[in-house]
């Protein structure tokens, strides 16, 4: 008997749980240009989720996933795309929307059941938010072959959950790609519940990345809670992606720490503490921490943050709560490029309502 | 041309030797028909061939050694051979060298000559079975839609009696007589006996109405029954000891019937100045309603314009009526002798609810024994 | 000029589309090296090369959800499933994602993807290969359900398709590929979606069909010719959206309606036509409209296959019937 493969699956962090930069470190580390922007976008996304959950819990909002805890993946991420790259995101991507054109109040329309929420910017190429979990893999490859096809220097970045990667369609995605090797980079948003269902027990993988190494592509774990991995790995991920059409698998590690969705109680089966444990390595504080440590962030920056924050939380409320309702006739409206007339009576008996209540 | 790669013989083996052909270039051969015998490591094969057609090219000779996927054997394949390259994965194709024919090609639609009849489904079926040309029916539904009403009108007014639309009511005696007729039709059981009465004896001086009332006095002692009133649905009927006869006057306006009330008390004389007297308040048209209501019995004289016998209809709620048609002279069988005489023709209708044929019998006869100057 | 085959016709119209414009993608299992199971994609390997021509991993969803995202990009892929009993893993990219992503973004992204599938019984093939559910698309807004029966109109039908912004099932009737040629230039011209073909004029019944049904169906009405009895056969051709015009149009004259497809009876396309008819046209009818299909079975194997396909001989008897009403 002789083995004839061995796998390796690395993880990295930069900056560890008690705010220490370690030895060797990617230049964003030093850029105190940068850091305090994803600094200060971490603390907006939170307080925009916070804003949501409120919102929902009014009735002014439908189910709402929340992103709380994972703002560091989401801020790196998006961070590290370039403007020219395609992004398909799935459901808690607030913290890389936001980078992408996307305003709050468009994410509150989606989730607040208006589908003008999906339209995003008309420039954007980006796909909308994915439901039908690990189904959007599947687009990436579609859209890496698409790029690859025009020899363009662009890269697309699918992100999903722990349970997608349960999902058929995901390891048909990451395959496929590794088979015809297109500028795929797919991100694993692990934190650590799908629902009710841990981690542990959706697969006996010790991690997801090596589920890169079945589809013969490099996989990696990286430290969710340490936006410098995120923003590091990322960015060096989406560049080889770009210029060698080569596909990644990148598993960020955080923690749920919200619910599922507003509509899921995890008090039914989350253990009791683990919230409270795990938040110890939660993002902003340890980058906060890091950042007066650089000497770049004080009291009198946070609380003028906070104070900013706030005014753009309000703004987006405002514009959503602001947003008349769609034409009964939207139903039709985008169906197809042009209507067929075999449905011109039904858009009809639409108008007539239409007319009826709206005077 | 198709070239056949030695298949592996036998699980894994890499090559096999050429032992014979059993065919040679130029050879035709049929699909499964042995080609060469194989020496393989385990055993000495006969490879069968996969086509039918002709051997072009033998890749070896006797004895040569030839590698698993190599080369082999090329054929030249038959027409209609199915070639491999026509391939279905699974199942098998119907291969036709038929034409696809179709003729002319309309996108869309053919559009309709003649307006086509809507009709409800209930519609159709009504006139089906009434074997009825759905395109005579006059359509009231909406956007000329025949319904089954329609299909229903159409069967009504073929078989309809006209609508009397011109014409003004009836009013007067003539709507009540339209009235009281229509009412005995509904209640009534009529039955009427006819027969002749020989008046040749009887006063010429006396007009034959007075005659017929005295008759009818004398008829009612025979047969009270005829002079009563009867109700139909308390089954009740009321005999009179009196006998209030009505005359039925004709006039321009209509009929008129005067109650002469007691007619049993009066003598001829009487009655005829009586009968004069109402006749003359009819056309004066002095009669008062109450002069012509409470008869017991009816008496109608037709006899004067025209018409033997009839059928007179009873005047609820009285119970018989008489009539008297046209008199003449006739010849008539007498004791084995042609004589003429003069015949008065009746017509008794009698209610047979409340009369029995033997009293509307036995009050003719009676009727008939007066005015013949008989005794009953 | 060469007389082709329906499968040909197809393969005549991808070669034409892709050399007109690079933009059309080819792939499906087996379609480049082996030319497809059918060979309906023969050749185009050679011509437009291993980029355009994809030989994609086994996985149906995958091909699925990497046609939409090639389509999202502005490419037209046309995607080959390689029997319409092996399409319904992907019927979550197909229902969720293809059918509705230029309804959820409002206009901002479409997907003008063809999903191509051999489809319907008749070939003896092992079970899942006979799969009529067209219905099951037919349902589902924002799809467009197309399905040949000719080469003429798989060649016009395939580029239309091609040229769609939105996405098209197109069902090829397997049975029909190689039944018989026509002449079929290659001219690159579409033939219109959305509209049915009116195939042969009668005043006596309409007879609506389509897919390998229209074999039958034309038949049957050189059949019922001999009878005494002019039957007009229409080929709906595009069964989502329905051209209702064109049906009406011949039912109002013909007073009678025999539908027949190979799916099944329940649900199955014929099923809304007479729905509509009903609605539409109760009052021009002589008799009730009545359907011809295959029964409400799985497709039984190949033994017993040929008495599931409505025969010539059931169509001639509906229509037998629907002349008793007069």
């Amino acid at each position: 008997m002789k083995i004839i493969e061995r796998f390796e699956i690395p993880y990295y962090q930069f900056l560890n749980e008690n705010s220490q930069i370690a030895d060797e470190f990617p230049l964003i580390a030093e850029n105190k240009q940068v850091l305090p922007v994803l600094y200060q976008l971490m603390v907006l996304v939170r307080m925009l989720d916070a804003k949501a959950i409120a919102l929902q819990r009014t009735g002014k909002l439908g189910t709402y996933p929340s992103t709380r805890g994972q703002e560091a993946v989401f801020v790196g991420i998006g961070h590290a795309l370039a403007k020219k790259d395609v992004y398909i995101p799935y459901y808690r991507d607030v913290g890389s929307l936001l980078q992408r054109g996307v305003t709050f109040s468009q994410i509150l329309q989606y989730w607040g059941g208006d589908e003008r929420g999906n339209f995003f910017n008309p420039e954007s190429e980006d796909f909308p938010h994915s439901v039908p979990v690990g189904s959007q893999p599947l687009h990436a490859v579609g859209v890496g072959y698409a790029i690859k096809y025009r020899h363009q220097q662009r890269a697309v970045m699918v992100t999903c959950g722990d349970g997608a990667t349960s999902q058929g369609d995901f390891y048909e995605a990451l395959n496929v790609a590794g088979a015809w090797q297109l500028p795929v980079v797919f991100v694993v948003c692990n934190n650590q519940w799908a629902i009710s269902v841990s981690r542990q027990v959706q697969t006996a993988a010790h991690t997801l990345a090596q589920k890169a190494i079945a589809a013969g592509i490099v996989g990696e774990q990286i430290d969710g809670n340490d936006i410098i991995a995120v923003q590091h790995r990322t960015a060096e991920a989406l560049k080889v992606a770009r210029e060698n059409y080569q596909p990644r698998l990148l598993e960020m590690v955080c923690y749920r720490q919200h619910d599922h969705t507003t509509a899921d109680d995890a008090s039914r089966y989350e253990p009791k503490d683990l919230r409270e444990v795990e938040w110890k390595k939660e993002p902003i504080a340890r980058l906060r921490v890091y950042l007066e440590k650089l000497g770049i962030w004080n009291e009198a920056k946070e609380a003028a943050l906070l104070a900013d924050c706030a005014k753009k939380v309000d703004q987006e409320v405002k514009d959503y709560f602001d947003l008349k309702a769609q034409s009964l006739v939207s139903m039709f409206d985008y169906l197809y490029a042009t209507l067929p007339s075999a449905y011109a009576e039904q858009r009809d008996i639409l108008k007539q309502m239409e007319m009826v209540d709206h005077g | 041309m198709k070239i056949f790669h030695l298949p592996d013989l036998g699980e894994g083996l890499a090559e096999a030797e050429i032992r014979d052909w059993y065919v040679k270039e130029g050879d035709r051969v049929a699909v499964d028909q042995p080609l060469a015998s194989m020496e393989t490591a385990k055993a000495v094969v006969d490879v069968p061939s996969p086509y039918t057609g002709k051997i072009i090219k033998l890749y070896g000779k006797v004895n040569d050694v030839i590698q698993t996927g190599s080369p082999f054997i090329s054929f030249e394949l038959d027409e209609g051979t199915i070639e491999q390259s026509k391939g279905s994965v699974v199942g098998s194709l119907e291969e036709s060298s038929k034409k696809w024919d179709e003729g002319d090609v309309i996108i869309g639609a053919v559009k309709t000559k003649s307006p086509a009849i809507k009709a409800m489904p209930a519609a159709r079926v009504l006139a089906q079975q009434m074997k009825i040309d759905l395109s005579i029916v006059n359509p009231t539904g909406p956007q000329g839609l025949i319904t089954p009403d329609d299909v229903k009108r159409y069967i009504d007014q073929s078989t309809r009696i006209p609508v009397v639309d011109q014409g003004e009511s009836l009013h007067g005696v003539r709507r009540v007589m339209a009235n009281i007729m229509m009412q005995s039709h509904q209640e009534i059981v009529p039955v009427t006996i006819i027969d002749d009465a020989d008046t040749t004896t009887l006063s010429k001086q006396v007009n034959i109405t007075i005659h017929l009332l005295k008759a009818i006095v004398a008829a009612v002692k025979i047969a009270p029954s005829l002079n009563a009133w009867f109700d139909g649905k308390t089954l009740k009927r009321q005999l009179f000891d009196h006998v209030d006869i009505g005359l039925a006057v004709d006039t321009a306006e209509g009929l008129f019937v005067p109650v002469i009330k007691q007619v049993e008390k009066y003598s001829v004389e009487e009655l005829r100045k009586k009968v004069d007297v109402y006749k003359r308040s009819v056309q004066d048209r002095t009669i008062t309603a109450s002069d012509m209501q409470g008869a017991t019995f009816t008496l109608s004289n037709f006899g004067m314009i025209a018409g033997r016998y009839a059928t007179p209809i009873i005047v609820p709620p009285m119970v018989a009526i008489l009539g008297c048609g046209r008199s003449r002279d006739a010849v008539v069988a007498m004791d084995g002798k042609m004589i003429i005489r003069h015949i008065v023709p009746l017509s008794l209708t009698f209610d047979h609810r409340a009369v029995t044929g033997g009293e509307a019998a036995r009050f003719l006869g009676a009727i008939i024994a007066y005015l013949q100057g008989t005794t009953y | 000029m060469a007389e082709i085959t329906l499968v040909e016709a197809i393969t005549q119209a991808l070669a034409h589309e892709m050399q007109k414009d690079t933009d059309v993608i080819v792939l499906g299992e087996d379609v480049a090296k082996d030319g497809g199971v059918f060979r309906a994609t023969v050749g185009l390997l050679d011509k437009f090369g291993p980029e355009r021509v994809l030989d994609t991993p086994l996985a149906e969803s995958m091909i699925g959800g990497l046609a939409v995202g090639m389509a999202v990009q502005g490419l037209k892929p046309v995607a080959e499933f390689q029997f319409m009993g092996f399409i319904y893993p992907a019927i979550d990219q197909i229902i969720n994602h293809a059918a509705r992503i230029r309804n959820r973004t409002r206009g901002r992204l479409s997907c003008p993807v063809v999903f191509r599938t051999p489809y319907g019984a008749g070939i003896h093939a092992p079970e899942h290969h006979s799969e009529s559910t067209e219905a099951l698309f037919a349902h589902v807004p924002g799809l467009r359900v197309v399905i040949p029966s000719s080469p003429a109109r798989a060649y016009g039908l395939l580029l239309a398709a091609i040229r769609d912004p939105d996405p098209v099932i197109f069902l090829e009737p397997s049975r029909l590929y190689r039944f018989a040629k026509q002449e079929v230039k290659d001219n690159g011209q579409a033939l219109p979606l959305d509209t049915c073909f009116t195939l042969r004029t009668g005043d006596d019944v309409t007879l609506v069909t389509w897919g390998a049904m229209v074999k039958e169906t034309l038949s049957a009405c050189d059949r019922l010719i001999e009878a005494g009895i002019q039957a007009e056969v229409i080929d709906v051709a595009t069964i989502k959206p329905l051209d209702m015009e064109t049906i009406l149009l011949s039912v109002e004259k013909t007073g009678r309606c025999v539908i027949i497809h190979e799916a099944p009876l329940t649900g199955g396309v014929g099923a809304e036509i007479a729905a509509q008819i009903a609605e539409k046209a109760l009052f021009l009818l002589k008799a009730p409209p009545v359907r011809v299909t295959g029964f409400d079975t799985i497709v039984p194997y190949s033994r017993l296959e040929k008495y599931y396909i409505p025969s010539e001989k059931r169509i001639i008897d509906a229509v037998h019937r629907t002349m008793e009403f007069t």
